[in-house]
C-alpha cells in the first residue's frame, strides 16, 4: 500500500517533467484568469466610481422645467437607504466693482458631491486642494477668471440677486463639470439654502433642479423602477453609462479585459492538453506494469483520477498564490496612475471563473488521454506495443474544443467573441492543412544532409506529424497573442486619435459674424490658432414632409432634439471626422438640401429626400435631405445635427459663430484679455474634463498592458510545453546523431533552423488567423474600423522564429554538453 | 567503398593502440575507478571480443575506444589519430568517417522508418542520394521488404539488423558492438551474429565487440577478459607462460 501511496504523491509527480508542465500550465491558467477577473472587477468599480464623479453621484435626476420635483420622491429615495443631494443651476447677472457680468450659479446642498471632490484654492497663494463639500451658507466660491473680470479679491463680497455673499475661495474644478448651456458664463458656487434669499428664481425662471443619488446599484435600479412611471418628459434620469463621452472607452476596455481573460483560458487549456497527453503517453509502461502486478482497469482509473484531483487542488492553490500578489501590484499601479489611493475590491465571486477554468482544463483536457490509460495492455511489459495513433485522440479534441468554447462563452458572455475566435481557429486549421500538405510535398524532395539546412528540412519531413501538430499549437498560440496585441493597438490608437494631446479644450460661442476675423487673429497671435469656425443658427425642426413633426413622428420616438432648438450650420467641406452614410455631400455651388446626422435620422425615421422644415425666429426654411452623415460626438469639435450648404437655406438667417481650439494651461491667462476685448463671446472651458478622460484612458491603458504581459507569459508557457513534449525524442536523436559522428555545431544549427522554420510558418499562419479574428471582433465588439496591421504583424513570424530557434537550442543543451556515451546510457 | 583491407595490405600499423588507460568517475562520497592501466593493440582486420561480467567496465572501455568519452588518464589512438587529444567535434568527424556502432538496445529512432534510420549516418556524412546505399544495405541484411516500417513494427532481431545495416552504411574501418545479441533469444542472436561476422568479413572491417556470451566471443579471432577494470588476454598470458 505504501508503494501505491508513493505513486500518488504530488511531490513525486513534480519530479516528472510532464507533470510539472501540467501543473505550471494550471497555475498560470488559474493565476491569469483570477488576476484578470479580480482586476477587471476592480477596474470597473474604480472607473465607475471615478466616472460617477462626473455626475457627482451615481445617478442624477434633472428637472429641466424649472420646478423642483415632489419632495416625496426624495424621501422615498432616503427611505430606501440612498444618499441624496440637491443642486440648482441658473444664470444671473452679478455686479462687481464697476461692471455687470453674467455668471452661471450652481447652488449645492451640504451633501454635494456624493461622488468625487471639489478642487479649490482658499487664497491666491495657497495650494490647491480637494474638498468633499461645497461652500457653507453666506459663502461664495468663484471661478478665478470672474475675480479678474470683476477686479475682486478673496474676502470681498458679491451680490447675487438680493443677497450679499462673501467670496471665500477660488473654485478650480468641480467633479461634474459637464457641458451645460448655463455653464457658458463663469461659474459661481453657493449653498442651496441661500437661493431663496437671492430672489433670483421666480416661477418660470430658467433654472435647472438637479437631484443626486448614490447607493448600491440594485437599490438605485429598484428606485428608478418605482420612479419611472411618475417622471414627466422634462425629467431626465442620468446614470454614468448613459452617453458620457468616455463610456464607450470604458465599455471597450471591459471587453478587452474579457477578451484577454478568454484568451488566457484558451492558452492554458492548450498547455494542459498538450502536457497531459504527453504525460499519459509516458505512463503507459507504468500502467502495463501495474496491470501485470494485478491492478484492475478500474483501480488504475481511480488511481489517475485521484492524481488529477490532487493536481487540480495544487494548481488552484498555486494559481491563487500567484494571482493575489499580482493583483495587489496591479492595484498599486492603478493607484499610481490615478494619483490617488484605490481601495481593494477583492470579490470572491471573481475567483469562480478561475477555479472553473482549472476544473474544465483538467477534466476536459487532461482526463481523456489519461482515462485511456486503462486500456493499455499488460502485454506491453513484455513486448513493445504499438502506441496511440492520432485517431484515438480525435474525440478528445472535439470534447476539448466544445468545453473550451463553452468556458469562453460562460466567461465572456459574448457569442460574437466565441464565434470570432472559433472562426479564426477554423481558418487557421484549414490554412495549416493546405500549407502542411504543400510543405510535406516540397520537403519530400529534400534528400541527404551534411549541411544544417538540409538536415533541418529532412528533420521536419521525418517528424512531419509532430511538426504539423507543433505548428498548429504554435500558430494558435501566436494567433491568440497577436489578436490581443492587435486589439490593444487599435484600441489605444483609437483613444489616442480621439483625444490627442492637442485636443481642443476650449469652445468659443456667440462670436458675432463681424468679429470672426478679429477673434481668429487674437488667438493665432497668441500661438493658439482656432480650428474651423462654424456659423451657428438656432432653429426648431417643425415639419416633416409638410406635416407637423410631432404628428409625423410616433410618440415613443419623440426625441429631445424635437423639444428644443437645434444648432444648425452651413459648411462647404465635410468635417474630417464626419462620414457620409447615404446620399452625397454638397457639391461646389449647391444651395439646396440639408445633411442630417445619422442617429437622429434613424430615431426620427428620416430617409433621403424627406423634406424638413425648420422655424428660425419668425422665418421658415424647407429643404430636402440630400445626405446622412455620422458625427463623432466625442471629438471635442463643434458638431451639428443639421448642416446646410453655404448660400443655402440658412443664407440670410441671423446667427453667430462657434469654434473650438486647444489652449495650454500656461496660456490660460489670455482668456481674461479675450473676455475684456470680446465681452459678448462666451468661453466654454472643458480642459478639466479632457484631462479627466485622458487620465482614465491612461489607467485603462496600463491595465491593458499588464494583462497583455500576462497573456504573453501564458503563450510562452504553451510553446514551452509543446516543445518539451518532444524533448526526450529530440535528445535521443541528438545523442545518436552525435554518436554517429554529427558535430555539435551542425546539430545545434540544424535544430535551430528546424525550429526557426516551424516558428516562421506558425507565425505567418497565426497572423493570418489573427487578422481574421480581429476583423470579426473589431466589427462586432469594438465598433472600430478594420485596418490591416502589417507594421504590427510583420515582425511576429520573425520573432517567433527567433524565439523558437533559441528555445530549441536551449533544449538541446544537455545533448551538446555531455559525452554521447553518458547520454545514451541516460536515455536507455 | 568495399575496399578489402585484410592483413595482407601494406599498412601494418595497429588500428587501435591503447596505452595505460585509466578511467575514474566521481561519486558523491569518493571516486570509483572503472578501468585501471589498460594497454592494448588491435590490428587492422582483427576481430576482438572483450568478455566480462556485468559491471566489469567493458562497456566503458568500448566507449573510450570509440571516442564516445575521454579517459581520465592514458591515450587511445584510432587509425593513427590520438583521440584523447581531439576536440569533441574532431572526434565526431572521426566517428562519422571511420567508426560504426551496434548497440545492445539497438538505438533506432522510433519516429523514423528502417530506411531513414540507415540513411542517418550517410546524411551526416553529406552523401548525395543516401537512400540508394541505405536500400542496398537493408536488402543485404534481408529487410528489403520492410524499408518503410518503423522500429515499433519490427521484431527485436529485425531491429538489430537495421542497426547493423546502419553501422556498415558509412563504410567504417572499425566497428564497435556492445552486446549485440544481449537483447535477443538464442536463435535470433545466432542469426544476428552470423550477419555481423559475414558483413565484417566482406567489408574487411576491424571488429571490437563487448559481450558476456562466451560462444559469441569464441567466433572472434581474439578474446580479451576484463574484470574489475583490469584487462587480461588469456592466450597472451599462456604464450608468455610458455
Amino acid at each position: 500500500m505504501a508503494a501505491k501511496q508513493k505513486l500518488m504523491s504530488v511531490r513525486r509527480d513534480w519530479r516528472e517533467r510532464d507533470v510539472r508542465v501540467v501543473l505550471v500550465a494550471l497555475v498560470i491558467a488559474v493565476a491569469t484568469v483570477a488576476t484578470i477577473a479580480l482586476f477587471a472587477n476592480q477596474l470597473q468599480r474604480t472607473l465607475v466610481s471615478s466616472a460617477s464623479s462626473f455626475l457627482a453621484a451615481d445617478r442624477q435626476l434633472e428637472a429641466e422645467n424649472g420646478r423642483p420635483v415632489p419632495q416625496a420622491w426624495i424621501e422615498e429615495a432616503r427611505d430606501r437607504g440612498l444618499e441624496t443631494g440637491q443642486m440648482i443651476e441658473f444664470s444671473t447677472m452679478v455686479l462687481g466693482e464697476s461692471e455687470f457680468q453674467l455668471v452661471s450659479v450652481k447652488a449645492v446642498s451640504d451633501e454635494y458631491p456624493l461622488r468625487g471632490e471639489i478642487e479649490i484654492q482658499p487664497t491666491a497663494d495657497a495650494t490647491r486642494h480637494m474638498v468633499g463639500s461645497g461652500p457653507g451658507r453666506g459663502e461664495l466660491w468663484v471661478n478665478p477668471r470672474l475675480l479678474r473680470l470683476l477686479e475682486l479679491d478673496i474676502g470681498d463680497t458679491l451680490e447675487v440677486g438680493n443677497l450679499e455673499l462673501t467670496i471665500t475661495s477660488l473654485l478650480l474644478r468641480e467633479p461634474d463639470g459637464g457641458f451645460r448651456l448655463s455653464s457658458l458664463a463663469p461659474r459661481v458656487m453657493i449653498h442651496v439654502d441661500d437661493v431663496p434669499q437671492t430672489g433670483v428664481i421666480q416661477d418660470g425662471s430658467r433654472a435647472e433642479y438637479v437631484y443626486l443619488f448614490a447607493g448600491a446599484d440594485n437599490i438605485l435600479d429598484d428606485y428608478f423602477q418605482w420612479l419611472e412611471p411618475q417622471l414627466e418628459p422634462s425629467h431626465k434620469w442620468e446614470s454614468v453609462r448613459d452617453g458620457e463621452t468616455f463610456s464607450r472607452s470604458l465599455e471597450r476596455a471591459e471587453r478587452f479585459l474579457l477578451l484577454g481573460g478568454s484568451l488566457a483560458v484558451l492558452l492554458a487549456a492548450v498547455a494542459v492538453a498538450v502536457a497531459s497527453r504527453q504525460y499519459a503517453l509516458s505512463q503507459r509502461d507504468t500502467v502495463a506494469l501495474l496491470k501485470t502486478l494485478g491492478l484492475s482497469s478500474k483501480g488504475i482509473g481511480g488511481l489517475y483520477l485521484r492524481r488529477l484531483a490532487l493536481w487540480g487542488i495544487a494548481g488552484a492553490l498555486g494559481g491563487l498564490l500567484v494571482a493575489l500578489p499580482l493583483f495587489w501590484i496591479l492595484v498599486r499601479l492603478l493607484s499610481d496612475v490615478l494619483e490617488q489611493p484605490v481601495d481593494f475590491y477583492l470579490d470572491p465571486a471573481a475567483l469562480v471563473p478561475a477555479l472553473l477554468t482549472a476544473l474544465v482544463s483538467l477534466f476536459a483536457f487532461a482526463y481523456p488521454p489519461i482515462r485511456r490509460l486503462r486500456h493499455v495492455a499488460a502485454m506491453r511489459v513484455l513486448r513493445s506495443q504499438p502506441g496511440e495513433t492520432g485517431r484515438e485522440a480525435i474525440p478528445d479534441i472535439i470534447i476539448a474544443i466544445v468545453a473550451v468554447f463553452a468556458l469562453v462563452w460562460l466567461y465572456a458572455g459574448e457569442i460574437a467573441l466565441v464565434v470570432s475566435l472559433l472562426g479564426g481557429l477554423v481558418l487557421l486549421l484549414a490554412v495549416l492543412a493546405l500549407l502542411g500538405g504543400l510543405m510535406v510535398a516540397a520537403l519530400r524532395r529534400v534528400r541527404g544532409g551534411g549541411n544544417a539546412w538540409r538536415l533541418a528540412l529532412v528533420g521536419l519531413y521525418r517528424h512531419r506529424q509532430a511538426s504539423m501538430a507543433q505548428m498548429a499549437v504554435f500558430a494558435m498560440t501566436l494567433m491568440l497573442a497577436a489578436t490581443l496585441i492587435l486589439v490593444r493597438t487599435s484600441l489605444l490608437d483609437d483613444w489616442q486619435s480621439q483625444l490627442p494631446d492637442n485636443a481642443p479644450n476650449h469652445f468659443l460661442i456667440n462670436i458675432a459674424p463681424d468679429a470672426v476675423d478679429e477673434v481668429e487673429a487674437f488667438w493665432s497671435d497668441r500661438g493658439a490658432p482656432l480650428d474651423s469656425v462654424y456659423p451657428m443658427v438656432r432653429g426648431r425642426l417643425t415639419e416633416l414632409n409638410d406635416q407637423p413633426v410631432q404628428e409625423a413622428v410616433s410618440k415613443d420616438e419623440r426625441v429631445g432634439a424635437l423639444n428644443r432648438e437645434l444648432n444648425l450650420t452651413w459648411m462647404a467641406e465635410l468635417p474630417a471626422d464626419n462620414e457620409i452614410v447615404a446620399g452625397a455631400w454638397f457639391a461646389q455651388g449647391d444651395t439646396e438640401g440639408v445633411s442630417v446626422e445619422a442617429e437622429l435620422a434613424e430615431r426620427l425615421g428620416l430617409v433621403m429626400g424627406d423634406r424638413l422644415t425648420f422655424t428660425i425666429g419668425s422665418e421658415t426654411v424647407t429643404e430636402p435631405i440630400t445626405s446622412i452623415r455620422t458625427v463623432q460626438w466625442d471629438s471635442m469639435q463643434p458638431n451639428f445635427y443639421m448642416a446646410f450648404p453655404p448660400g443655402g437655406g440658412l443664407a440670410n438667417m441671423p446667427g453667430t459663430w462657434i469654434t473650438s481650439f486647444h489652449l495650454d494651461e500656461s496660456n490660460k491667462i489670455a482668456l481674461n484679455e479675450f473676455s475684456r476685448r470680446f465681452p459678448t463671446v462666451s468661453v466654454l472651458e472643458i480642459d478639466h474634463i479632457i484631462e479627466r478622460i485622458q487620465q482614465i484612458v491612461r489607467q485603462v491603458t496600463q491595465a491593458i498592458e499588464a494583462i497583455l504581459a500576462l497573456i504573453l507569459a501564458a503563450a510562452f508557457v504553451v510553446m514551452a510545453a509543446v516543445v518539451s513534449a518532444t524533448l526526450k525524442d529530440r535528445q535521443r536523436e541528438g545523442a545518436l546523431l552525435r554518436t554517429l559522428g554529427g558535430q555539435q555545431s551542425l546539430l545545434a544549427r540544424s535544430t535551430m533552423l528546424e525550429f526557426a522554420i516551424l516558428g516562421f510558418f506558425a507565425g505567418i499562419l497565426g497572423i493570418i488567423a489573427a487578422e481574421a479574428a480581429v476583423y470579426a471582433l473589431q466589427a462586432r465588439m469594438f465598433e472600430g474600423n478594420f485596418n490591416w496591421h502589417w507594421q504590427v504583424m510583420l515582425p511576429i513570424p520573425f520573432i517567433s522564429a527567433l524565439l523558437l530557434a533559441l528555445f530549441g537550442r536551449w533544449q538541446l543543451r544537455p545533448v551538446l554538453n555531455v559525452s554521447p556515451m553518458l547520454l545514451l546510457r541516460r536515455l536507455e | 567503398m568495399n575496399q578489402m583491407t585484410d592483413l595482407s595490405t601494406t599498412d601494418t600499423s595497429p588500428m587501435l593502440r591503447v596505452t595505460n588507460l585509466t578511467h575514474r568517475v566521481g561519486l558523491e562520497i569518493d571516486t570509483l575507478t572503472i578501468l585501471q592501466g589498460v594497454s592494448l593493440e588491435i590490428n587492422r582486420g582483427e576481430s576482438v571480443a572483450i568478455v566480462g561480467r556485468s559491471g566489469s567496465g567493458k562497456t566503458t572501455l568500448l566507449g573510450l575506444l570509440a571516442g564516445l568519452d575521454t579517459p581520465t588518464e592514458g591515450t587511445v589512438s584510432l587509425d593513427g589519430a590520438q583521440i584523447s587529444s581531439l576536440s569533441e567535434d574532431e572526434r565526431a568527424r572521426l566517428r562519422a568517417s571511420r567508426v560504426g556502432f551496434v548497440f545492445q538496445s539497438f538505438q533506432l529512432l522510433p519516429a523514423l522508418s528502417a530506411l531513414e534510420n540507415v540513411m542517418l549516418p550517410l546524411e551526416l556524412a553529406g552523401m548525395e542520394a543516401p537512400e540508394v546505399r541505405a536500400k542496398e544495405l537493408l536488402e543485404r541484411v534481408g529487410l528489403g521488404e520492410r524499408l518503410n516500417h518503423t522500429p515499433r513494427q519490427l521484431s527485436g532481431g529485425e531491429q538489430q539488423r537495421v542497426a547493423i545495416a546502419r553501422a556498415f552504411a558509412s563504410d567504417p574501418v572499425i566497428l564497435f558492438a556492445d552486446e549485440p545479441t544481449g537483447n535477443l533469444d538464442n536463435r535470433t542472436g545466432q542469426d544476428v551474429s552470423d550477419l555481423l561476422m559475414e558483413l565484417n568479413r566482406e567489408q574487411g572491417t576491424t571488429l571490437v565487440m563487448v559481450t558476456h556470451d562466451e560462444h559469441l566471443a569464441a567466433r572472434c579471432g581474439r578474446q580479451l577478459h576484463i574484470e574489475a577494470g583490469i584487462l587480461t588476454e588469456p592466450e597472451l598470458a599462456r604464450e608468455r607462460a610458455n
